[in-house]
Parts: C-alpha cells; structure tokens; sequence
C-alpha cells in the first residue's frame, strides 16, 4: 500500500465524521443517564436510572413489542413489492418509467397530510378495520424507500448474469433465488430496515388512521416530548426505540454476510 | 402500484378537494378558491422557507452522505463502525433528533456551554433568521441515510472495480472520481431526491427548531388544520396543495437526471 | 388492456366515495340515554371498553389515570384504556374524521377537552350530548358555576362531565426577578425595563392565546368591558390598543420580538434554562413537580394579578361516534366522584384543582379535601383564584389569534 501524503487525513477525515454523525445526539445520551440536570450546567448534577424507571412506568415494553409488530408487517409488505418494482425500474423493464417514479415519489410528500386531510375519513367510511389500514398505508408510504434502493443495487447489478444461469439451464425462478438476490444482499437488508424503520417510527398514521388502538413507541415518545420537564423520559425512550432495529440490523448483516462468505468458499 | 396509486391518488384528491371547499365539515360543499386566494402572501413567504430549507439540508445532506459512503468503502474496519453509527443514526425519530438539536444549538444549549462562547455573542441558530438549526438536523439525519443507501446499493461492486482500477494504476483519489462517483451517482441523485422531497413535506423539524415567522409550509398547514375555526380547513388544504405542488415539480424536473444517471453505466 | 382500465377505476371510484361523503353527516343520531335509568346504564356498561385519549405529556396525570382510575373503573366492570396523544387537536382530528365518515363504533369513548377543542367539536356537532345531568355524583357540582355551565363561553348542555379546574397562571423566578410586578399592566411594563428576559408563547399556542386575551382585559379595563360573544363592533373598537400595548413591548422581549416560543413547552425550556425570567401555564398542577424535580429552579413562585387571571374548567366529553358510551359515562362520572376528586387534587398526586363545590359535600368528603397537602409552589384553589376572571367566548379565539399574528407578528397577505 503506498504511503501518501494524505495519511494524516486518513484519521482526521474520519474522526471529523464520526464527530457529525455522533454530536447531535449528546445531549440526548446524557440525558438518559441523567436524574436530574437544572438550569445551565455543563452536565447533569445527579446521574441516575430515573428516565428508564419513568419509561418503563409509561408502558415501554409492551410499546416496543407493538411497533416491532407493526415494523414486520410493514416490512413483509413492503420489501417484496420493492423489490419487484426496483428490478423493473433499475434493468429497465417498462417502457415509460417516468410515470411510476413520480408516482413512487408522492407518498413521501403526501405523508404528513395525506393522512389527516381526507384520507382517515375515506378509510372510515370503507369500513377497512383499524389495523389493517395502519399497515396498508404504511406500506405505501414505505415503498418509495424500498423501491428506490433496490433500483439503485439493481442498476449496480448487471443483468447478463441472470440470463446466463437461464442459459445454462435455470430456471427463471432459481436464477432469480441463486444468482441476483444473493448479489443484492446488502441492499435488500437496506430495503427491509427501512420499510421496517417506517412501521416502527410512525406516529400519525398509527393514532388517525388505527384509532388509537395499538399504542406504539413513536406515540409515547410523541406524548412526552409535549411536556415541560420530560426530557429524561423522552430520551429514554427514544434510545430505546433506537436500540432494537440496530440489534436487528446487525444481526441480519452479520448473518448476509455469513452467507456471503460462504458462498465464496 | 396499483395500491400506491389507489391511496396515494384519493389522498391527493381528498386534499385538492377539501382545498376547493368541497369536502366541508360543517355546511354544504361549495367550490371556492378563497382557500388558496385569502393566504396568497402567507403562502408565498411559506414556500421561500420550505424551498430554502429543502435546498440547504438536500445539499449538505448529499455533501456529507457521500463523503461518509467514501470512507466506508475506502477503508476497513473504520467502515464498519461509521455504517453502524449512520445506521444508529437513521433510527432516530426526526422529533428526537430535533429536541436534542434544540438542546444542543440554542442560546444556551450544551454547544454554547461546552465552548465557552458567551450567550450574547452566540448566533441565532435555533429560531433565527436563517433556519441553521433546521438544515442541519435535516442534513444530519438524512446523510445518514444517503449514505447508508450509497453503501448499500454500491458496496460489493465497488470493492471488485477498485481492484481492477488499482491493478490498471489508478491511485485512490482517481478511484474515487472514476469509479465511485459514477456507480454512486444514481444511488446519491434518487437519495437526494427523495431527502428533498421530503424535506418539504417535514413537520415536526420547523415546528421545533424555525421562527414563528414565516413557517415552512408543512407547519403552517397544520396549524391551520388545527385552528378552532374548521373554516380554516380549506386553507389548510390550500397549503398542503402547494407543498405537493412543489415537491411534484421538483420530481419532474429532475427525474430525467436521475435516469440518465442510472443510463451512463 | 384490464389493468390499466383497472387503473384508472379505482381512485376514480374511491373519489366517487369520497365525494359522495362530501355534505357532512346530518345530526347524529339522538342520545337515547334520557329514558334509561342511571342504574341501567351502568349495568350496560359492564364489561366495555372505554378508550380514553387525553394528552399524555404530563406524567402524573399518566399515573394517576393508569394506577388510580383504571382500577377504580375495573371494580365497576369498565375497562379503562388510555390513549396518549402529544395534543388534544390530534384526538380532535380522529373524532372529526369519524363524525365526517359517520362512524357508530368509533375507537375514540372519551376525551379530555375544554375551550376551543370542545367548541370545535359542538361547531361539528361531534358530540354526544345532555348526558351529564346524569351522573348522580353532579349533585355535588354547584348548579350555578359559570366555569361549568359554559365552556368558553359556549353552553355545555351536558355535553361534557366536568373534571378539573384551572386557572391560568403567570410564574417567575424570585432570585432573578427583584419586584415582581402585581399587574398585568406592570407584567408588559417589567418587560419593558428588563429587555430581553420575558416572552409569550405564539398564538395559536392555547397558553399564548390566554396570554394575549389577559392583555386584552387589562387594556380595555376590565372583562366587564368586553361583550362575552364576538362582536365585530367591539373587536374594532378594543384591539387597536392591545395591538399598540404588544408591539410597543416586543423590542424589549426575547429576541427583540422577533420571534416567539412556538408553544408553552418552548417557553418553559426558556424559563428552565434561565433565559427568560417569567413563564406562564394554564395548568399550575404540573408546577410542582417540576420544581421538585428540577427542571424549574427551586426559587419559582406563582405571580399573582391584583386583576385575578382568567380560569376555567376542563371536561371530559363523549364523541357522537363512540362505541362505548355507558362505559364512558360510567367513568366520567367516577371521576367525578368526591373520592377520586380528592385523591387527585392532591399535589404529590397530580395537583389538579376539583370542580366540586365543597359546601355540597358531605362532612367526611368535606374533610378529605381540608387535609390535602399544599403545595410548595402554588397556592391552594381558593388563593389563586381570587378575582377570577372568566372566559370570553370560543368566538373570539380566532379573530384574536388572527389579530395578532397580523397585527404584532406581521404576517398576513
């Protein structure tokens, strides 16, 4: 490896990143260990576990549990329908694929509004179930996430390859299951932790359109975030609405790439 | 896609209508205009706002996306560690990450306690005339993501190119321009474009960390939403029309980019 | 070919739906709870499950909801669910949705309103109403409380069951502010001669909405100045000074007036972190656990007008649309019950003032009240809310909130 004179850079560059990724979220890593921090101290007087005893009283477990439920369906719905609309957009299948893309688009700007500006009524008078709204719309407004990243690793991948294993005698499906999906790994897991991540932050969708009936993270860190003098509580919860996607994804990237390496011995 | 545009396409026509006066609460419906006409000044200041904070957050959010993606794939485990920050990072929820910026940049937030800098002589970040505190939580976050997409969607490919590149002769910085940023590009453009989207469709953001005067365009809409005369529904409505508006433009305008990105392989 | 058409159908026909759901429902249908004894109602009751949304950023009030009433509803068969919500408005949202789409069965029972949320609802004819007289235990509610008969000004026709009181509240720090003004007049006056260290929420916070209609009452001289229903005529006459009052003072505010806190949360964090000297609440009950557990200095004190502030009642109301009402009603009227009513007033509990008129009660309920703790921080009911002022109309909200956002903030087209 030639030694240039950038070397010096190669820990300052990174530093000052990792500097930007982590500052915004200081104060909210001391207010978790925090019991009590008045006024405009530079750190908090007392530490303590006070946050995590309020959020445990405010019915965080059970709240993760439904968010995390909620964060499967959504994903289980939403991956495989990206999956299929990346491919076409990424190899180029259809043959007008201005329309869907913008199409694709709407759901993230509509996202706030959509919801309490017609579309509950609508839903409500369709008599859909709650739930299965929630997660319906959800889906919807997790697609262009999915859709978007598997068209970004499909436009990486070249699709020669799955006509060549067709060549030789696979058929479309297998090609599909052996050749391509295996190379998309990395982003497949990008798509389902998004779509997942959708599910499980939502917080307007979950209250307006569900009805309140399933009481999720989002809603308890929404609630106290409301409130003067909650700051510990909030924190507390918003790490812990952090923490379990990060397991998840480390666990499936950990176990992709297992696969990974396996297939190349 | 037929789901996105059955639910995408009645939330749009509920909205339109509910802005032309014909999806009332009380009353009679009556196709009127004065949703759009009694806030035209309003909605002119609103939509400078959105637009420039959705510009400065997309721009340095893809900045710092795709130096924060360099790294990673340039070197080893440093790589890891930043993926699994900026993955960290894109878990927590846009409200958290906009308290704790609020506590982090006010004028007597940890940053001005920690740096010694007087509260008169600190700068107007939260709530001042430019919206700094906005663009930077937006950028922080969505860089985050941006990068975590570029890695996904490029990463595997990227490593065996780099390798021929290296054998061909090219030192790192020729790999980075000749290779990475052209298998990046279609990544980073529909990442862009979808933090952008985004960006003027967010709520919650504005609301925490921008002045009273004049709000983007999503918190002015809810706040008429709310308002306890549900005559000012239709203004409301008018409000989210035009964000759509706006962000369906920006769609449109540089879609065709995004392609020929994707087509320059 | 199919598909496409498909395509094409679909939104169309869903519009049609929409549109059709276009003129809102007619009347709801009537409360047949008239002809029903109390006693079969709360046999009805049992066993439902009442969904309660009400805002869920106060942790005591959490509590006692989750560890006092919800067991004391489950002794008499009714499930008590608590939907947290981070704001009235979007517990309003839901419910007018569900009035719009003319849902029976909806998900939300009961929910804790007052003001212009309850008057939204009635102006939507949202709620169920003329259920309150009812409750057996509103005997022990004076008949002739005007915080309880009208709501903002709007009459509450047994609309909605009373549960707490309120009064809004101006708060300071006594180690920074060295003679606490005793007006409102000598509120905006402090401002003046200490720049930079006071601020109000921006309306249409509810907090900086009371705000600016307290200054309105100490500009035209008095409540009894001001015609308790908007009049357009009285607006024109009376708001030039309290415009000229608020702008004259913003210079010397936070920020030079340029902007303001976007809520009364804001605010607090303001006052929290000492860059103000002053904070305000409609809800004096949360102050003395945020003074006990330091987020607010220990030197808080409440500052009393010679004027008295304005107060009023918070209630808890029935949608047209909920699905479980004898359960609900079973629960407001628990919670109006001189036990709980007690238990809850109780600072170290929650601290919200009671709506009963103790001469109504019973000597031992009587006494339960007389022994409550008192708080540190705020001054019992009786105290605070000498003078009080009371509301105007839900009518004035808007044009007030309009007003300023125009006259002092600069908006407007």
């Amino acid at each position: 490896m030639r030694r240039t004179a950038h070397q010096p850079n190669h820990t300052a560059i990174p530093a000052l990143v990792l500097f930007w990724l982590l500052v915004p979220l200081t104060p909210l890593l001391l207010w978790v260990v925090a019991s009590r921090w008045s006024g405009t101290a530079r750190l908090p007087q007392d530490f303590g576990l006070r946050g995590w005893q309020e959020a445990l009283d405010a019915g965080m477990l059970t709240a993760l549990v439904r968010s995390a439920l909620l964060g499967l369906a959504v994903a289980l719905i939403a991956t495989p329908l990206g999956v299929l609309a990346g491919r076409a957009l990424g190899w180029r299948l259809l043959r007008r694929p201005a329309l869907p893309s913008i199409v694709l688009l709407a759901p993230v700007v509509l996202a706030p509004f959509a919801v309490a500006m017609g579309l509950d009524v609508v839903i409500l008078r369709l008599r859909v179930p709650g739930e299965v709204a929630v997660v319906l719309v959800l889906s919807v407004f997790a697609l262009p996430y999915t859709t978007f990243t598997m068209r970004a690793t499909y436009l990486a991948l070249d699709p020669a390859l799955e006509e060549q294993a067709r060549v030789l005698g696979a058929s479309s499906r297998q090609a599909r299951r052996r050749v391509t999906l295996p190379a998309a790994t990395t982003g497949l897991v990008t798509a389902t932790g998004l779509a997942f991540l959708v599910g499980w932050s939502d917080y307007a969708v979950t209250l307006l359109i569900g009805g309140g009936q399933i009481v999720t993270a989002p809603m308890l860190i929404g609630s106290s975030a409301a409130g003067s003098g909650n700051d510990s509580l909030t924190s507390t919860l918003a790490l812990s609405a952090s923490l379990p996607p990060l397991v998840a994804l480390a666990v499936f990237t950990y176990a992709a790439s297992r696969r990974r390496t396996a297939a190349h011995s | 896609m037929l789901l996105i545009v059955a639910v995408t396409g009645t939330a749009l026509a509920a909205v339109i209508a509910t802005s032309l006066g014909l999806l009332p609460l009380v009353g009679q419906p009556r196709l009127s205009t004065t949703g759009f006409t009694s806030l035209s000044g309003d909605l002119r200041l609103a939509a400078e706002e959105s637009l420039l904070t959705a510009v400065g957050a997309t721009l340095l959010a893809a900045a710092m996306g795709m130096l924060i993606a360099t790294i990673v794939l340039h070197t080893g485990r440093t790589g890891w560690l930043l993926v699994g920050v900026s993955a960290a990072v894109v878990t927590v929820p846009h409200l958290v990450g906009a308290t704790a910026t609020g506590l982090l940049l006010s004028d007597v937030g940890l940053a001005q306690r920690w740096l010694d800098v007087p509260v008169t002589a600190w700068p107007e970040l939260v709530g001042g005339r430019w919206p700094w505190a906005t663009v930077f939580e937006l950028a922080w976050k969505e860089s985050a993501f941006v990068a975590v997409l570029v890695v996904a969607s490029v990463g595997r490919h990227y490593a065996q190119l780099r390798e021929v590149a290296a054998v061909l002769g090219a030192g790192p910085r020729s790999q980075c321009r000749r290779v990475l940023l052209p298998l990046a590009a279609p990544a980073l453009a529909s990442s862009s474009l979808i933090v952008f989207v985004y960006a003027l469709g967010t709520y919650e953001v504005a609301r925490l960390l921008g002045r009273a005067f004049p709000e983007p365009l999503p918190v002015m809409a809810y706040r008429l939403f709310t308002d306890i005369d549900v005559a000012s529904r239709p203004q409301a409505a008018a409000t989210a029309v035009v964000a759509t508006g706006l962000a369906l433009l920006a769609a449109i305008s540089t879609l065709p980019l995004v392609r020929r990105l994707g087509a320059d392989r | 070919m199919y598909p496409r058409l498909a395509r094409l159908l679909l939104p169309a026909a869903l519009l049609g739906l929409a549109t059709s759901a276009c003129a809102a429902s007619g009347a709801p249908t009537s409360t047949t709870t008239g002809d029903r004894s109390w006693s079969q109602i709360a046999d009805q009751a049992k066993g439902q499950t009442v969904d309660l949304w009400m805002y869920g950023g106060d942790q005591q009030g959490n509590a006692y909801v989750d560890d006092v009433l919800t067991p004391a509803a489950a002794k008499l068969g009714v499930t008590l669910r608590r939907v947290p919500v981070a704001d009235t408005k979007d517990a309003m949202t839901r419910i007018l949705a569900e009035r719009q789409a003319g849902t029976q069965d909806g998900a939300v029972d009961l929910v804790w309103v007052n003001g212009d949320n309850f008057a939204t609802g009635k102006q939507a004819d949202a709620w169920r109403c003329k259920w309150s007289s009812q409750l057996p235990n509103m005997k022990f509610v004076a008949p002739d409380d005007a915080l309880v008969t009208r709501d903002f000004g709007t009459e509450v026709d047994g609309c909605e069951a009373p549960w707490h009181k309120a009064q809004f509240t101006l708060v300071y720090d006594s180690a920074r502010v060295a003679t606490p003004p005793t007006s409102m007049a000598g509120v905006l006056q402090w401002a003046n001669d200490h720049p930079g260290r006071f601020t109000y929420p921006a309306p249409p916070d509810f907090t900086g909405s009371v705000f600016v209609r307290e200054a309105l009452y100490s500009t035209s001289g008095g409540y009894a100045k001001i015609p308790s229903q908007f009049e357009q005529g009285a607006y024109d006459k009376l708001t030039p000074q309290l415009w000229a009052a608020l702008k004259g003072v913003a210079p010397s505010l936070w920020r030079q007036g340029r902007t303001y806190p976007r809520d009364s949360v804001a605010l607090d964090r303001l006052y929290a972190d000492g860059e103000v000297d002053m904070t305000m609440t409609y809800g004096s009950a949360t102050l003395t656990k945020l003074v006990a557990d330091g987020t607010f200095p220990a030197t808080t004190r409440v500052l009393p007008l010679h004027e008295g502030t304005i107060g009023n009642a918070s209630f808890l109301a029935i949608p047209s649309s909920a699905g479980d009402p004898e359960g609900a009603m079973v629960v407001a009227n628990l919670a109006l019950s001189p036990a709980q009513q007690a238990i809850k007033a109780d600072p170290d509990t929650w601290g919200q003032f009671t709506v009963l008129d103790t001469h109504l009660l019973s000597h031992a309920d009587r006494a339960r009240f007389e022994r409550l703790p008192r708080s540190k921080v705020v001054p019992p009911y009786d105290v605070l809310s000498r003078n009080a002022n009371p509301e105007l109309a839900s009518s004035w909200v808007h044009p007030l909130d309009e007003g300023w956002r125009r006259a002092v903030l600069g908006s407007g087209s």
